[in-house]
Formats: structure tokens, sequence, C-alpha cells
């Protein structure tokens, strides 16, 4: 499988990858390598900051469109702060949980507040 | 003419509950003079949350005048700038321990950046913390912004903060004059949670309003840095008002509503934590 490296500072421009719109930007590039048949590489280099916001639409929306096998033969990172792959991790668990029971996971969640009751 | 008084303006319940009621006073008022006198004390990072309310009087044509009493006050006040706001003049920060007060669109990330990258993690005076604290603290601020940009619907996004080198702590305020959580989970849940029970569903991992896209991560890492680093965190909106500390988690209730969210952190900078020691994740098995 051809690869392509997607240089992730020049693409937002920024050592700071911040905002939702920015990740909004790899997930396009990915996915045009993905409807190619590419693997995409994702290198972080001199990039210092990462928020979840960023991850959600950069990444996590890939287990939206792909599945898990796709997205784990496809996509590798590289360059990147030990602390931000954990910061991956927990989006892609996030987006895979998400994913597959939405309704589900929402109305769980909606019970434990209400179970919890007002408590002010 | 109208006239109110603060006193003693801290980051306790009855402070917020304080400018709550300034807001409900002055909400319907139009093209009046407003005084506004700040009595005793005002904590610096507070001016994030007042600069939000005076402006939605100043969308109601009002004026407003701030007197300050207390000389330390007045001059932290106007060395974060936010007095530049009201008619007084802007002086330089010479003790180097205050965090600029912001107000900003929340389209300006960019400048917002820079803001970061000046106020916290080039800044020389900073008291002494171990990088991996310093890049934990961005993140959650980063967090913060990013979170009142997407769901508020906000004009302007206030922040403001103050350093306490001898206290070894960072005082941190966003706050924004938008939707408020109670209005943002509701209209996306269908529910009918109180503004107390919508701040508990939101900060409470992977939950989020959105339907299409992932969510609902950046308040729980703020909340379980915020655990870890012993410090506290405090979520104020609509009449809710919630607290995390050492001692536990607080949900009261005020007896007004405010307009919008406030987030407010207090940070230990004092702490070691080793926060990038935790368990390695191996690169290849993230997706």
């Amino acid at each position: 499988m051809e690869t392509i490296e997607l240089k992730i500072y020049n693409i937002v421009g920024n050592q700071l990858c911040i905002e939702a719109e920015d990740g909004q930007k790899v997930y396009t590039l990915i996915k045009k390598g993905f409807v190619e048949g590419k693997k995409i590489i994702l290198s972080f280099q001199n990039v210092s900051m990462i928020t979840t916001a960023f991850l959600n639409t950069a990444i996590g929306q890939l287990y939206r469109d792909y599945t898990e096998e796709k997205i784990k033969s496809s996509l590798e990172v590289v360059n990147i702060d030990p602390d931000d792959v954990r910061r991956i991790k927990r989006v892609t668990d996030t987006a895979k949980a998400f994913y597959k029971d939405r309704e589900g996971q929402l109305k769980k969640s909606i019970s434990e507040i209400l179970g919890e009751g007002d408590n002010d | 003419m109208a006239t109110f008084t603060l006193t003693k303006i801290d980051n306790g319940y009855n402070s917020y509950k304080q400018i709550i009621e300034l807001y409900q006073t002055h909400k319907d008022t139009f093209f009046d003079t407003i005084d506004i006198h700040l009595d005793l004390w005002f904590g610096a990072n507070m001016a994030a949350v007042l600069g939000g309310v005076l402006d939605l009087f100043i969308d109601n044509m009002n004026t407003i005048n701030l007197f300050i009493e207390n000389s330390e006050t007045k001059n932290v006040l106007m060395r974060n700038g936010f007095l530049s706001h009201y008619g007084y003049e802007r002086v330089l920060d010479d003790r180097h321990s205050t965090i600029e007060y912001l107000k900003i669109k929340p389209t300006d990330g960019r400048f917002f950046n820079s803001y970061i990258i000046d106020e916290f993690i080039n800044r020389s005076e900073m008291p002494e913390m171990t990088g991996a604290l310093k890049k934990k603290i961005a993140e959650s601020i980063y967090e913060l912004f990013v979170n009142a940009k997407d769901h508020s619907g906000t004009k302007f996004i206030y922040t403001c903060g103050q350093v306490f080198p001898v206290k070894n702590k960072i005082e941190f305020t966003i706050a924004d004059t938008g939707k408020g959580f109670q209005r943002v989970v509701n209209d996306a849940l269908l529910t009918n949670f109180t503004a107390g029970q919508a701040i508990k569903w939101a900060i409470k991992d992977r939950n989020t309003t959105k339907n299409d896209i992932t969510g609902g991560i950046g308040l729980a890492i703020l909340h379980e840095f915020i655990k870890l680093n012993k410090g506290r965190l405090q979520i104020i909106s609509g009449n809710g008002f919630y607290e995390f500390s050492e001692e536990g988690q607080k949900l009261h209730k005020f007896p007004y509503d405010f307009p919008g969210s406030y987030i407010n952190v207090s940070i230990r900078t004092d702490d070691d934590s080793s926060y990038a020691l935790r368990e390695e994740i191996d690169s290849n098995d993230i997706f």
C-alpha cells in the first residue's frame, strides 16, 4: 500500500492544534487518501499542543465512515509526544463507543443524572 | 442614574450571587447611567465574569461607571487591563502578577493562541512549574476556549487570571454570555435538566451534545487534571453553581439565572505530579 505523510504542522499552519475546524482539514485529507487506497502517516513534528476538539474532527469521525480494521491498517502517527498518544487513544476509544451505540449511551447518561437527583 | 455596590468579590458562591443580582437588577435597564462600586476587594479573575455582564448592559445603551475605593484592587484591575475598558488609563504590570483581561470574538482563535503563549507558556515570571504541568494548564485552557466557542453561541469570550506566587496558585476564568449549559444540553437531549444537572452531565466523560461527531472529553480531562493537581474547578451557568475540589463536589442553586457560563479554575503551581510518567501507550495501538 502506498503511503502518504501528512504534516500536521503545515496543514494547520501552527504548532497549536486547537480548533475543530483545523481538525476538519486533516480529516478531509485523510479521507482523500483512504478513497484512493493509500496508507496515511500523520506526522506531528513541531506540534506542541493538541486538543480533543481537534482530534475529534481530525480522527474521531473516521470511525463513522470506516471500520476499525480499515483505520488500524491505513493510519499511523509519528513524531508525537507520548502524552498526545494517550489523548488520541482516548479520542479513538470514545469514537468507537459513540458510533457503536450513540442512542444507548445517551439514554444511559441521562438516566445516571436523573438517578443522582438534583442534589442542590 | 442607578447605583450598585459589589462587596468583597472573590471566588465564593456569595460573590457570584452578587454579580447575578447586579445582572437581574439592570438587565432591563436601557439608556441609563449605572454607577458600580467595587467595595473592599475584587478578585482579578472575576473581571471576566463582570466584563461579560457589563457588556450586556452596554448593549442596552447604558453608560457604565466603575468606582473602586480600594487602591490595591484598583491597581490590579488597571494592570490587567480590565479598567481600560471603562475609561481608566492602562498601566504597565510592573509586578508581573496579572494574566491580562481579554475580550475576544470566538472566531479569533489565532489571537487567543498568542495570548496563551504570551501569558502562560513563554512567560518568564511564572512560578516555577514542571514543563508537563505548564502544558497541562495550557491544554486545559484551550479545551475551555473551544468548548465556549463551539457550544455557547456567544458574541465574545472573556478571560482573565491572576498569579499568586506566594500561595503557589493561578486563578483563571473563562466566561461567555451565550446559551448556557442548561439550554445547550436540554435542546440537544430533549431533557428537562436543571442547570446543575446539565453541568454535571456535561463534565462526565464521553457525554456530548453533538450528534454526528464525537466529543465530551475536554471538560472530563479538565476535571481529572484538577483532581490530580488538587486544585479547584467551578462552573457557573444559569442558576447552577458547581464546585469540585479536594473537599469534594458541591452543587448549589442561585436565586436567579446568570447569563451564559463561567468556568473558573484554581491551579496549584507547586504541583510536581509526574503527568508525563503514566502508563505509556504504544502509538501502534491507538486505532
